[in-house]
């Protein structure tokens, strides 16, 4: 396997009693397109700055491009591209003139790459910042960050303000960067976003990676609540027994429920009876935590029984890879 | 346009600077255009001379001769104004430096560029020491032109290496308000911080004219290293330059240590 192109040897960040990161160990491979995900506060912001050296670790290391976060640093900002989670520009600068900036002190011959990008992104680069809406900023974002075509670009929650259209254009940009053979870095607190675009994902909380995944497993074990009504009552024993499901509830002819993997089965137990409505949401990562990793809202770290290897009091050097399975 | 950290500053401070040096440069010329009409000037003279000698000295360190108009300008411009409009700028644009994009939130993706930190501090600095010599010499264009329109004979090389002094004690406080922005990240309490050094020093100068106690501390204070050997009369002290040279290095130095050292604020 080749050298990864980001790797971090037991990172951790404290911040006195506020929760940086612990003990994160972290591959991400050439080529792929690696997701972060936790909630606000995980820790992933913090992360991506230890990587960047604006901050320091208190113990641990990264390397990046084989080379150290913090020794080569500059070295490695001449490869790479980012976003940063809240972004702010330079106000009284237009796009172009920050794209010109930008492209000195990275030593750009030119900003057609960012212009490129800026036309596919519908992006007004002749307007102050200031006079721009989020969004639009978001954009400017995207286009500074992708200008010099690096290597590895690192995007803090990328599509924060981001409207669905400008949001589709920007996942096509993933897939062409992939195709390019470009490593990408995106954290991000929304699992659909994560799956839609990565190849693998780091899930972390609370500072401590979680586990490492690849997204076609992390589909395979998709979780969905159900709600159905039906137009009788109806008994949970009936839908206690069929795979995957859990957290039933019952109430008259109202059902609710937790489905992991394929929801076919279920589907198939309900329409022997007559359904009046379906309605299928997008857990929340909360309950996906709890769901794979047995780990809820608020408590510290997960318990030592739960399925998870590669995690918390996992012993360091475990390779994070290893898929913990849902109960 | 654009093509630096240094360029970026000038791109963003020129009008500002050329702003504050053309109000830095009214100040003088009304100092020097108004010195031929102040009639009373011999009654103002009177006046200061029943002042107890204390007094006189505190609020001019220099010799208190109105007779002349470097007198004059001694103790209407030298000993307050000058220094106020030089100190305004640099203490603010100092503390700013980079604490201001550090507030701001800028800082982050400034430095996702491959620009070395040390870099950021040294070109913010140079853009620094030129805006405040761009204001000492509107105040020199001010006297100079002042004297040029009320006609008062004034020795403008002297005004010069006095307003010289003035850029000097600027950039002595300056490099201060840097350092105390880069290790602190935070424009303001850098500004405000330097600002009650530069009263201190103020005070410590004045007093320490009158103090017997004090006196051998005076030299502490980058005013006494300003004007205690009166400039617009006898030039620029070599010795004092230095000193306060010494603080703008010195104060760059830290900066540079402290923000190549520090976590970035967010």
């Amino acid at each position: 396997m080749p050298d990864p192109i980001i790797r971090t040897e037991r990172l951790t960040k404290r911040y006195g009693r506020a929760r940086g990161v612990d003990d994160l160990d972290l591959e991400v491979r050439p080529g792929e397109v690696f997701g972060f995900l936790g909630p606000n506060g995980a820790g992933k912001t913090t992360t991506i700055r230890l990587l960047l050296d604006f901050i320091r670790p208190t113990s641990g290391r990264a390397v990046i491009f084989g080379l150290d976060s913090r020794r080569d640093s500059r070295a490695i900002r001449r490869r790479l591209g980012y976003l940063p989670g809240e972004l702010t520009l330079y106000e009284s600068l237009s796009g172009v003139e920050l794209l010109t900036y930008f492209a000195h002190l990275r030593g750009l011959r030119s900003i057609e790459t960012g212009r490129r990008v800026a036309e596919r992104l519908d992006c007004d680069l002749t307007r102050e910042i200031k006079a721009l809406s989020h969004g639009n900023r978001q954009k400017v974002g995207l286009v500074q960050a992708l200008m010099g075509d690096p290597e590895l670009t690192i995007f803090d929650e990328p599509t924060l303000g981001l409207d669905p259209l400008v949001q589709a254009v920007f996942f096509e940009l993933v897939d062409e960067l992939r195709t390019a053979g470009r490593t990408l870095f995106v954290s991000s607190h929304n699992l659909p976003e994560i799956q839609r675009i990565c190849d693998r994902v780091g899930i972390i909380r609370e500072g401590r990676l979680l586990a490492v995944e690849s997204v076609s497993d992390l589909k395979r074990r998709a979780l969905r609540r159900l709600e159905l009504r039906f137009a009788e009552p109806v008994t949970a024993e009936r839908f206690a027994r069929v795979p995957g499901v859990h957290d039933l509830v019952v109430d008259g002819p109202f059902l609710s429920c937790v489905v992991t993997g394929s929801v076919d089965p279920m589907l198939r137990a309900a329409l022997e009876l007559r359904v009046d409505d379906v309605i299928s949401h997008e857990p929340s990562l909360e309950e996906i935590f709890l769901a794979f990793y047995g780990t809820g809202a608020t408590g510290g770290p997960p318990p030592e029984s739960a399925p998870t290897p590669g995690a918390p009091g996992g012993t360091p050097g475990t390779p994070s890879e290893e898929v913990p399975h849902a109960a | 346009m654009l093509r630096s950290v240094f360029a970026k500053v000038v791109h963003d401070q020129w009008r500002m600077v050329l702003g504050w040096a053309a109000f830095s440069a009214v100040w003088p010329a009304m100092y020097v255009g108004l010195y031929p009409s102040i009639g009373a000037l011999g009654e103002l003279e009177k006046m200061l001379d029943q002042f107890p000698p204390a007094i006189r000295e505190f609020f001019a360190s220099a010799s208190l001769d109105l007779s002349s108009p470097e007198g004059f300008l001694n103790m209407e411009l030298f000993t307050f104004v000058a220094p106020l409009l030089i100190l305004a700028y640099t203490v603010v644009v100092g503390g700013g430096a980079t604490a201001g994009e550090e507030e701001k939130g800028t800082m982050d993706l400034l430095l996702a560029n491959p620009i070395p930190r040390w870099r950021i501090v040294v070109e913010k600095s140079a853009a620094f020491v030129i805006g405040t010599i761009v204001i000492g010499i509107g105040m020199w264009i001010g006297a100079a032109a002042g004297a040029a329109i009320a006609d008062v004979d004034l020795d403008l090389v002297l005004v010069g290496q006095a307003i010289g002094s003035v850029v000097l004690l600027g950039l002595a406080l300056g490099g201060f308000a840097l350092a105390l922005g880069a290790i602190t990240g935070r424009r303001w309490l850098a500004a405000g911080t330097a600002l009650m050094v530069v009263i201190a020093g103020f005070f410590l100068n004045g007093f320490g004219a009158l103090v017997d106690w004090l006196e051998p501390w005076r030299p502490i204070s980058p005013f006494y290293q300003y004007i205690a050997n009166d400039p617009l009369s006898n030039g620029i002290d070599p010795g004092n330059a230095l000193v306060l040279v010494g603080w703008a290095v010195v104060g760059t130095a830290i900066a540079i240590i402290a923000f190549e050292r520090r976590d970035l604020a967010r």
